[in-house]
């Protein structure tokens, strides 16, 4: 299990990566737990200042796995939902809390709660050619986790446009919007303004960096959970509803 | 003076259909805009808002009772406007808004109720209202919500107007449109689509998102009465030498 999500430090850097590339990183229980797992490492590994976080093969993650969300024979149980949801609450609490500098390197599909993960992140870097976005009204699904950390980004204003479009759009779209920081035109570019950014920081001082995170996660009461854990439960009675199971098994087939 | 009609795509139409003043705001109109968004039927599952004729609007009529030493008028626009834009929020499905020409004043601030604004390149946005006395505080609760505290107070406190395209920079408009032609069309898209949706999913997360947004109710309520009580004899004075005694 621990596979699908790996951890590896080298000095001050530390890169995670989840590692299901095959299912396009989508979020299963079994991912999640190895993400929990890694990030909890990550935040015992006080030596480091910069964390990158992407996704193994062509996709940053496809968001949540749809055989852990349609209930049925063969699929998922009904408590299975909230769980799922539940463990990615609390996955992006424990990102926020990390005291290094987490970048996003979104270097390909980035969506729905994939997307929220990245959102969360300090920097979200990515290339034009990107698709990210939070389809989850158009499948019948209520984004509610991720609504809080998008509001905190991008602001009420244009977080309630983004969500009740729906939809995805270019990582060119993104940067025009303050989703993305910065869509370089193509993934060498990307990489190398990731790395402009991380040599930076593990240049610069770690308490200053620690205590202006701290600060930063204060002011926007990032680590107050009960927004995010709420909208877990309520997302998860919205998937329950006979409007979304029949909408994502029809995408299932 | 305002058009409320239901078509089969299962989007509401608010009309401003006032088009000789500009679709200049009275309590009335105001009125008609919330009961337009209360309790709408079941079938409906989106509404779209547009003006008729050469502007959005203008703002408040403030020709419609001249020379009142104790500004009963204004102050019930000022109060209805707050009414308006609540209700906008509160409404259970995503409101559209198409702006063209000018989106002056209360004009502007109705974008407070919308989820998605729409506005044709040309248009001209802001609160020129100082200039007449009048304080924009009853909009400042909603402007913070889609522009961060610089941005806000640059429209709040300068009574210049500003572009569409700053608009659209700062995150108080959505999507630009190139012609008053598109506008319409436009807007009725973006509405349909919407209103196509999984209703459920689209209810929730709109109820979920005003939810979180962080406007207490009660700070909207104040902001009108902040507006409310800068009326003063000065108001007086510059209405009579920019509007009433012209």
């Amino acid at each position: 299990m621990t596979d699908l999500a790996t951890l590896q430090i080298t000095g001050r850097a530390a890169r995670l990566t989840l590692n299901r590339p095959d299912a396009r990183n989508a979020m299963s229980v079994d991912l999640l737990d190895a993400l929990h797992a890694r990030t909890d490492a990550l935040a015992r590994a006080e030596a480091v200042s910069a964390c990158v976080i992407t996704g193994e093969g062509r996709a940053f993650c496809a968001g949540m796995d749809l055989k852990a969300i349609v209930v049925g024979e063969g699929l998922a149980t009904p408590d299975l939902p909230e769980r799922l949801l539940t463990s990615i609450a609390e996955l992006t609490l424990k990102v926020r809390a990390l005291p290094c500098l987490t970048i996003a390197r979104v270097n390909g599909a980035a969506i729905g709660g994939g997307c929220g993960l990245a959102c969360v992140c300090d920097l979200l870097i990515t290339h034009a050619d990107a698709k990210l976005g939070f389809p989850e009204v158009d499948l019948g699904v209520c984004p509610a986790v991720v609504a809080p950390w998008l509001v905190r980004k991008i602001g009420a204003g244009r977080a309630r446009a983004v969500l009740l479009r729906g939809g995805v759009m270019s990582g060119a779209e993104a940067a025009a919007i303050a989703i993305a920081d910065h869509a370089a035109s193509n993934t060498e570019e990307m990489d190398a303004a990731i790395d402009v950014i991380v040599e930076r920081i593990t240049r610069a001082g770690p308490t200053a960096l620690a205590a202006t995170k701290q600060l930063l996660n204060t002011l926007d009461a990032s680590l107050d959970p009960s927004s995010v854990l709420d909208g877990a439960k309520l997302s998860a009675s919205v998937v329950l509803g006979d409007e979304a199971q029949a909408s994502l098994r029809a995408r299932l087939r | 003076m305002i058009r409320v009609e239901d078509a089969a795509t299962g989007v509401r139409t608010i009309t401003l259909a006032r088009p000789d003043k500009r679709n200049a705001l009275t309590p009335e109109m105001l009125r008609a805009i919330t009961t337009g968004a209360t309790h709408p039927p079941p079938a409906i599952n989106a509404i779209a808002i547009t003006g008729e004729g050469k502007a959005f609007c203008a703002g408040f009529d403030l020709r419609a009772h001249p020379h009142q030493r104790d500004h009963a008028f204004i102050r019930e626009l000022i109060s209805e406007l707050s009414h308006t834009i609540l209700a906008l929020r509160s409404c259970p499905v995503p409101v559209v808004m198409g702006i063209h020409g000018s989106a002056i004043a209360g004009g502007c601030a109705l974008l407070g109720g919308a989820d998605l604004v729409l506005a044709e390149r040309s248009t001209r946005l802001g609160y020129p209202v100082l200039r007449l006395g009048i304080s924009p505080a009853v909009s400042a609760p909603f402007l913070r919500l889609a522009t961060p505290d610089g941005p806000s107070r640059a429209l709040l406190l300068d009574p210049e107007l500003i572009s569409a395209a700053h608009a659209h920079r700062i995150g108080l408009v959505h999507e630009l449109i190139n012609t008053n032609e598109r506008l319409h069309a436009h807007t009725l898209a973006r509405a349909s689509a919407l209103a196509s949706k999984p209703p459920a999913a689209i209810r929730t997360t709109k109820a979920w998102l005003t939810q979180i947004d962080g406007l207490d109710e009660s700070v909207a309520r104040d902001a009108a009465e902040a507006s409310i009580r800068a009326l003063t004899d000065e108001t007086y004075a510059l209405l009579e030498q920019e509007i009433w005694n012209r």
